[in-house]
């Protein structure tokens, strides 16, 4: 024998216990158990350069997109594929008292028809599940779809939807958002209030220092409603198998919460439904939320054929969410030398027919408000309505460019006012680092003043301006 | 139903369809032509833009019998199997397209230009583009790509 023969260790061989041991942690549940705080955390050294910046980075999709060869849902066909059309209310608000589609039904190359009573849980949305997916009982906007045909071309399914018969018992509707906060106003949904969301933030004590102000300003702004205007519309193929599950090729952009929502209102388990999501012509915040996918899974189960549902430009425009139009009141008391001592703001946000993202939007909106100023008063109360129009939602900012409307154009106001540079201003209030929010975070890298100061030299606001 | 027969992409193609079929919808759903994009249906936006007999067209304004016996050129016929358009490499090195819903379209729109006017000016690329929107990037780098593809043809023909 060969001593000089090094011999492997002996490894631990994995035991039946060990296995065992590995196939319970498998079966531990997905939700890590919560920790004691305070953790230890690696915090990100501020303004550190990443390599990143400065490098030419390709897009992966860019030559595909070049050569025409991105498939995004509408250029995505399966085999006897079928088209879906929604009929819209064109009404702001009623009670709907029949719906027949027999006509509709009856004509040559209609599949399928769906009403909102068909649907098993009819309600979605992202925070409150106000919305129906075809109204059953009351319309709320002129958008809410009414009835929903599957036919074998686009063109007789749209044909098919001046064949249905909706009767409507018309309701005073209500469009402007400082009626509809009011108490005696008329009512959207069936609650005590307009109002379904508000957030008040506070922070130091604000008419104290507005009796110390030299001077006061008070302004009311306002913003219009604006959609998103994807150049992809919102579309979706949704194929019911025989084995009752459900799969959906969809521009959703958030497709985890989507399946969620699925699940819910097909009443059904949520491993039953398969989302997928390809390309997104253009989301901006619009493609946040279900839309037509359930209505298009249930003819798709109604007909066995998959269906494709791709909404027209009109669509768009009058039944996707849009921006909150905002109406602003601010009140900024101001020193003699121009330094801003409290600020107060009032926003009332027109939420349209539905909650959609309403309760994220007037959050972000609230903690910006005021800017990004050092106020050491503040004061801020948000309000968001239900009013008959266009629900409004998502879209990129979610309130911040609306509030940034507003107290920067205050600014101008108060420099000009004043005699102040608008530069001048700025530079005197804005954060500084270690800023306190009012919220009462403490910001890290601001760079606002430094910003300010390299815009203005490179475009020469002295000379310039 | 009416025939219909197009050259497409140099190649002839046939097929049968509703009188009301749209260029658009035929070059779509029966030759399989799925990069004119349908965006507003009504002549806005320019996603659905091919040429016809060398110039632009909004495929979704032009019915399918209305193109009967001409060329057609969409985005799939304008890179061949050796080279993509300088258009096609100069918008995949600037990322001049970020969804890219609207890109068939500009880069198509743009080839008609360069194709009657080898050395346009920003401005004149801006009113060729005219009818084709974007709404994610601003245009800043589509223009670019454009000024950018000109001065590769043009420094290939100066060289031929």
């Amino acid at each position: 024998m060969d001593d000089k023969v090094r011999v492997a260790e002996q490894q631990d061989l994995d035991t039946l216990e060990s296995l065992r041991e590995a196939d319970a942690d498998l079966r531990l549940p997905a939700v890590v158990e919560p920790v004691a705080y305070p953790l230890e955390t690696l915090t990100p050294v501020a303004r550190q350069q990443t390599p990143a910046v400065g490098q030419r980075a390709p897009r992966p999709d860019g030559r595909l997109h070049g050569l025409g060869q991105t498939k995004y849902i509408d250029d995505m066909t399966f085999p006897d594929m079928i088209h879906a059309k929604v009929l819209r209310a064109g009404i702001a608000s009623a009670r709907i008292i029949s719906i027949d589609v027999s006509e509709a039904e009856a004509m040559p190359g209609v599949l399928a028809t769906l009403v909102g009573k068909e649907i098993p849980v009819n309600s979605y949305g992202p925070s409150i599940q106000d919305q129906p997916l075809l109204a059953d009982e009351f319309v709320r906007h002129a958008g809410d779809g009414v009835a929903a045909v599957a036919a074998v071309s686009e063109q007789i399914a749209k044909d098919a939807l001046a064949k249905i018969k909706v009767e409507y018992e018309p309701i005073e509707p209500v469009f402007d958002p400082l009626e509809a906060i009011k108490e005696d106003s008329i009512k959207v949904h069936p609650t005590a209030s307009n109002i379904y969301a508000s957030k008040i933030v506070k922070k130091g004590d604000v008419e104290k220092a507005f009796a110390e102000s030299a001077h006061i300003f008070e302004d009311q702004y306002r913003t219009q409603m604006v959609e998103h205007v994807p150049m992809e519309p919102h579309a979706s193929i949704a194929m019911w198998d025989a084995n009752e599950r459900v799969s959906l090729w969809s521009s959703l952009g958030r497709i985890t919460l989507g399946r969620a929502d699925m699940a819910r209102v097909l009443n059904m388990p949520v491993n039953r439904v398969r989302m997928i999501a390809t390309i997104v012509g253009g989301n901006f915040g619009g493609k946040n939320e279900l839309t037509t996918e359930p209505v298009l899974a249930l003819l798709s189960k109604k007909t066995g054929r998959p269906v494709k549902g791709v909404y027209s430009r009109e669509d768009e425009f009058i039944s996707s969410t849009t921006r909150h139009p905002f109406i602003m009141d601010y009140k900024t008391g101001v020193s003699a030398e121009g330094k801003i001592l409290a600020r107060k703001v009032r926003l009332i946000l027109d939420g349209g027919a539905y909650c959609s993202w309403s309760e994220t939007t007037l959050g972000k909106a609230c903690i910006l408000s005021p800017g990004p100023y050092n106020i050491p008063n503040v004061h801020i109360e948000a309000y968001v309505t239900y009013t008959n129009k266009t629900m409004t939602g998502a879209m990129r900012g979610f309130g911040a460019p609306q509030v940034c409307f507003a107290y920067e154009s205050q600014m101008d106001d108060i420099a000009r006012k004043l005699g102040i540079d608008p530069l001048e201003i700025r530079m005197m209030n804005a954060f500084e680092e270690f800023a306190d929010s009012p919220t009462g975070q403490v910001l890290e890298s601001v760079v606002v003043k430094d910003s300010l100061k390299i815009a203005a030299d490179r475009f020469g606001w002295k000379e310039n301006g | 139903m009416t025939d219909v027969t197009l050259t497409v992409n140099g190649k002839e193609r046939s097929a049968s369809v509703p009188p009301e079929t749209t260029l658009l919808e035929m070059l779509r759903s029966k030759l399989n032509l799925t990069g004119a994009k349908l965006g507003c249906d009504v002549g806005d936006c320019g996603a659905c833009t091919v040429l016809v007999a060398g110039k632009s067209v909004n495929a979704c304004l032009m019915l399918a019998v209305q193109a009967n016996g001409r060329d057609v050129l969409t985005i799939e016929g304008l890179a061949t199997a050796e080279a993509f358009h300088p258009l096609q490499k100069t918008f995949e090195e600037l990322a001049s397209l970020q969804c890219g819903f609207c890109g068939p379209g500009i880069i198509l729109s743009a080839k008609t230009l360069l194709d009657e006017n080898p050395d346009p000016t920003v401005q004149e690329i801006k009113d060729a583009l005219a009818g084709n929107l974007c709404r994610c990037t601003g245009y800043t780098k589509i223009l670019e790509g454009v000024v950018d593809a000109a001065r590769i043809m043009n420094g290939k023909q100066d060289a031929a």
